[in-house]
């Protein structure tokens, strides 16, 4: 059995219980151990960067240093903020050890930081650590029939010299995931544009025009479902998408699960052990497409689509 | 106005650069970065115009504006910028200048993203972790908009995305002790 350091970061027990449930059955499954790392304090994301610099450096600093009192070489990272944060702080520390020194001497009472615990985000870790023929040779239900659009939003892979993941631009690794599980992947030019998440409580307005394009967007693409791995979009996603449904004044109604859920249930874990009665956007109907013939390809009905509204539009 | 070549020394242009480990000077306005920004439009000048304001040492006007407390740290212009500058690096900079300086954007907008900030950061001291359902209930009391969102938390709350207790840091003496030096730091750096 191989352990990891696990941060869940604070939705992991609120907003995303079923990322944090799945992500468990997931790990059983691929024989990998999740060790919490004790006491964990909130990472700063998205506040502390934009407010102060020592802060916003020394409360992933903290994490860190505790990390290191485990025995293990790499910690997992469930949230993208999380990830986005704790590994330019850990980039930052071992770029400038003089500051990492000042920090835990005097602002952090945790003992010292030496930098030996690499960091990765969850679907990194699936992708590069266990991959995707170990995760193909698992499956126990394939979800062939589904059609699914693969949202990474910006930080699990920019900025590309802190994340050294995937690009940052069309990354793939989900995608890929999603087909060693049987499901179809749609092109889907949307995957890292913002859905605004730091936004969320206080600039609502801002959200729903971002989130509103990406979710138009994977439904053009003719995904039955979006598929995330990080709880601020999810999130946004779907808790906020009814009312982005109000402010556009048209039906979107698609589901977003996490990559996990997926996972776990191709792995064949019971349907209610992916927690679905948490959607706010329900998704029983796109699972129900599990099993179906796919009909290939969704380009043309886009095109198709796009030309009389522009008429429309023009009259 | 104020040109380049006549600027004896620019030392916001400095003071820009020493933050955020950026050369702005190499900006050379080819406007990709204001392209690619999801929230440009809301900007009262896109991050191409910063850059140039930083260039020209017109501190003031970049200071004042609210482009850098819009800014999403999504890094989208950053990995597109043909000059490789850290764009979001410098829009910290030119946020954290601006606290320092007191400089205040006394427009709604930024005064309810600060007002958010400073929920988040106090949340975060008292309890270790963050808690999104009281950060609502607290940004909504103190911007006097009492129901906003209010309409999505019974749904939110009987399907379990939000729980009314939540969990905190055991050595919260640890976290306000961070607070505090971390703090005490900032002054002393700024003195
Ligand atoms: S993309 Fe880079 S070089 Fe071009 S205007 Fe923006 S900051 Fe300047
Ligand atoms: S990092 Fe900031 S300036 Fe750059 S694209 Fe994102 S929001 Fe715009």
């Amino acid at each position: 059995m191989t352990k990891l350091t696990y941060f869940p970061g604070c939705s992991a027990h609120g907003t995303s219980e079923e990322f944090d449930h799945t992500l468990k059955l997931v790990m059983k499954t691929l024989n990998v151990e999740l060790e919490e790392i004790p006491d964990w304090n909130c990472c700063g994301a998205t506040s502390a960067h934009v407010m102060t610099e020592n802060l916003a450096l020394s409360l992933p600093l903290r994490n860190l240093v505790l990390a290191e009192k485990l025995e293990n070489n790499t910690m997992g990272i469930a949230c993208a903020s999380c990830y986005s944060r704790m590994k330019s702080t850990k980039k930052y520390m071992d770029e400038h050890p003089d500051k990492a020194k000042e920090l835990t001497s005097s602002v952090i009472d945790e003992g010292e930081y030496t930098g030996k615990v690499e960091i990765k985000s969850m679907l990194q870790f699936c992708y590069e650590e266990v991959g995707v023929e170990k995760i193909k040779s698992l499956v126990k239900k394939s979800l062939s029939g589904l059609k699914v659009a693969c949202y990474y939003g910006c930080l699990l892979t920019r900025p590309k010299g802190v994340t050294q993941f995937d690009s940052p631009e069309y990354p793939m690794s989900m995608d890929r995931i999603m087909e060693a599980l049987g499901a179809t992947a749609v092109d889907f030019d949307y995957k890292t544009e913002c859905c605004g998440a730091s936004f969320s409580i206080s600039r609502t307005e801002v959200v729903h025009l971002l989130t509103g394009k990406i979710l138009e967007m994977a439904k053009e693409a003719g995904a039955d479902l979006i598929v995330v791995a990080c709880p601020l979009c999810q999130s946004n996603l779907d808790m906020r998408q009814p009312d982005i449904e109000k402010h556009l004044g048209k039906k979107i109604g698609i589901p977003v699960m996490y990559f996990t859920q997926l996972m776990a249930l191709a792995f064949g874990y019971p349907e209610k052990e992916l927690k679905l009665s948490k959607h706010i956007v329900p998704v029983e109907e796109a699972l129900s497409n599990i099993g179906k013939v796919v009909e290939t390809p969704q380009q043309p009905t886009k095109t198709k689509k796009a030309v009389p509204s522009a008429e429309s539009e023009a009259k | 106005m104020i040109r380049l070549g006549y600027l004896e020394k620019n030392t916001f242009l400095e003071a820009v650069n020493k933050k955020s480990g950026a050369n702005v000077l190499n900006c050379y306005q080819c406007g990709k970065c204001v392209s690619t920004c999801p929230v440009s439009s809301y900007m009262d000048y896109p991050p191409r115009v910063i850059m140039q304001m930083i260039k020209l040492g017109m501190k003031e006007e970049a200071l004042k504006a609210n482009s850098m407390w819009f800014c999403l740290t999504c890094s989208a212009c950053s990995g597109r910028c043909p000059r490789e500058i850290d764009i979001p690096a410098v829009m910290e900079a030119i946020r954290h200048i601006a606290i320092e300086e007191n400089y205040v954007n006394k427009t709604k907008k930024v005064k309810e993203i600060r007002t958010f900030h400073n929920i988040f950061l106090d949340m975060v001291k008292r309890y270790g972790r963050n808690y999104e359902l009281r950060m609502m209930a607290e940004f909504n009391i103190r911007t006097r908009n009492l129901f906003k969102d209010m309409h999505l938390a019974p749904k939110a709350l009987l399907k379990g995305k939000i729980t009314i207790g939540h969990e905190h840091v055991k050595r919260g003496k640890a976290i306000r002790k961070m607070y505090a030096m971390a703090d005490k730091l900032e002054k002393s750096q700024k003195g």
